[in-house]
């Protein structure tokens, strides 16, 4: 107990020498930020993050609409109504944080900011945001970035995390290079075997030796099509929250591989094992389990593709609509393994199902729009649901799929409700 | 349609079940609507025979009972409640959970008697056993 207020001071000492923004901790003092403690404040007790000199409010001051479901760290989903474009605009995305947002981020600082790659290459690279911006050709690509544990909430028994419902994905256009280009550029050995992704965001601990996480991808997938690393979301700096000033994107992969605030890929000759790659992190029984079995840590293996999803973004659940008239019904499709193949929906809880149209996607591993006119019978409550096939003939099942410790890869079909009057 | 339920709950509280139509039940329901921990931020429509759980602002919003304070300090030290008010987990989970937010995640290692009481607050509260 006074070992927790000790380092939260510390902390505060260590912010209090941050510019304006953070002057209010300045003038307010140890006192103050100590009468907080057991005070009711709006969201409660986030002490953290004010030593760093913010509220949850400031962040999440940009966001629309975004359900809240930690302000420490930071973590807010989408309701599906909310991701009706097809480009996810910033106010829409979700956010997903390990550790705390880092004070470059904040200040929105790139001064000095490089990228290194080593490890298992020919030639180590120190890169600046200018080198990687003259030295290899840039490209935007419209990229699905979805949390492992999107669905997470529809367990049961449940499975510890965050509890997300459908929204924590999204899709925005990333500008920045080819992953594979730099790597090339680094010259991968025949002995690599993984990446290893660092940022520079805090732990939540406040320990500066530790990394609140550090994922990676097969060196495979790091060298394959779509793999990029980033400095623009939506033609403009990635947010503070989305990973300033730079990012690497593993499209396809859980969104955890694709480190935010990136500073470092170690190329390593074998499977990476930092924070968040082993024990039950961002992994899946290696064999069909029962719902609430205890796995031993050992039988685990890494979580990769993300499983075929779609999502109904229009209309939102509970909309009424006149009975025997055609109503448009749209949303999105996409999947780990790329391209879909086809998305059906049903007014009847899947006893039948409609074709839906289907765009093509912009580029591989952007979410493919959909479309199908629904004409409801008679007065009455509906449901709509969705299913996506992906190229491989893959369905999503419509109920939640394989149990798992941490509850990952839930993607059982959407639903909303219809009103039919 | 949530805006002016939303309204109705404010104004009428418990009442609201009364005044519920039959349209309005089938216009709030919600078929993606997790089964899960009502406490959960994003469990936004509570089930009208929920049991009332006694919240403290004090704490954080963690339900009243023995335990609660020792384990609102032990574990804002690194994160808000929010994230422990959304668990419903097994015994045997959270006990994995003690163990690796101390090996892994460097929390500080209260007393043996301390432990106790914060682990069984927590399978007590935020439980899929109970």
């Amino acid at each position: 107990m006074a070992d927790d207020i000790s380092r939260k001071n510390e902390t505060d000492i260590d912010a209090a020498d941050r510019p304006a923004r953070r002057a209010f901790l300045k003038n307010t003092g140890l006192t103050a930020l100590g009468a907080y403690v057991g005070m009711n404040i709006p969201f409660e007790g986030n002490l953290m993050a004010l030593a760093q000199g913010m509220s949850e409010e400031d962040i999440m001051a940009g966001k629309d609409g975004l359900i809240l479901m930690n302000d420490r760290p930071l973590n807010a989903e989408t309701p599906a109504h909310l991701l009706d474009a097809d480009v996810t605009p910033y106010e829409h995305f979700f956010i997903r944080n390990n550790g705390l947002v880092p004070d470059t981020a904040l200040d929105m600082d790139a001064e000095g900011w490089t990228l290194t790659i080593d490890g298992e290459v020919d030639k180590p690279l120190e890169l600046s945001i200018a080198d990687l911006k003259e030295q290899f050709e840039v490209v935007t690509n419209r990229l699905v970035v979805e949390c492992g544990g999107n669905g997470r909430a529809f367990f049961t028994p449940g499975a510890s995390g965050n509890q997300w419902t459908t929204g924590a994905v999204g899709c925005a256009d990333w500008t920045g290079v080819r992953l594979s280009d730099v790597l090339n550029a680094a010259g991968v050995k025949d002995s690599a075997v993984y990446t290893a992704h660092y940022g520079n965001d805090p732990h939540l601990s406040g320990d500066p030796e530790k990394d609140a996480i550090s994922r990676g991808a097969p060196i495979e997938k790091a060298l394959a099509e779509g793999g990029m690393i980033a400095w623009e979301m939506n033609g403009e700096p990635i947010p503070a929250v989305h990973g300033f000033p730079l990012r690497v994107i593993i499209p396809g992969y859980p969104g955890s591989a694709s480190q935010k605030y990136l500073n470092r890929i170690w190329v390593r000759d074998q499977v990476h094992d930092g924070a968040k790659m082993t024990g039950y992190s961002y992994r899946l029984p290696a064999y069909p389990v029962a719902p609430g079995t205890e796995v031993p840590e050992e039988d685990m293996v890494i979580m990769t593709e993300m499983p075929v999803k779609s999502l109904i973004t229009f209309p939102k659940s509970g909309t009424e609509t006149p009975a025997g008239q055609a109503a448009e019904v749209r949303g999105h499709a996409w999947a780990g393994s790329g391209d879909i193949e086809a998305v059906d929906v049903s007014i009847d809880f899947g006893q039948t199902w409609i074709s839906a149209t289907l765009e093509p996607a912009k580029n591989k591993f952007a979410w493919q729009r959909f479309r199908a006119d629904v004409t409801l019978p008679e007065a009455g409550y509906y449901e709509v649901w969705a299913r996506a096939t992906d190229m491989n003939g893959i369905a999503q099942p419509p109920v939640v799929p394989g149990w798992n410790p941490r509850g990952y890869g839930n993607n059982m079909q959407h639903r909303i409700a219809l009103i039919a009057t | 349609m949530k805006e002016k339920l939303t309204f109705l709950r404010a104004a009428l509280c418990a009442s609201v079940v009364v005044y519920a139509t039959a349209s309005v039940a089938q216009e709030a329901y919600d078929p993606m609507r997790p089964a899960g921990n009502p406490l959960s931020p994003g469990a936004s429509v509570q089930t009208p025979d929920a049991p009332e759980v006694e919240l403290d602002p004090e704490l954080g919003n963690l339900p009243v009972g023995p335990g609660a304070e020792d384990t609102y300090y032990q574990c804002v030290a690194c994160h808000s409640t929010a994230i422990i008010r959304q668990q419903r987990l097994s015994d045997e989970r959270w006990d994995y959970l003690w163990t690796w937010m101390i090996e892994d995640q460097g929390m500080y290692e209260p007393d043996d008697e301390t432990k106790d009481v914060i682990l069984n607050y927590l399978k007590t509260h935020f439980s899929s056993e109970r």
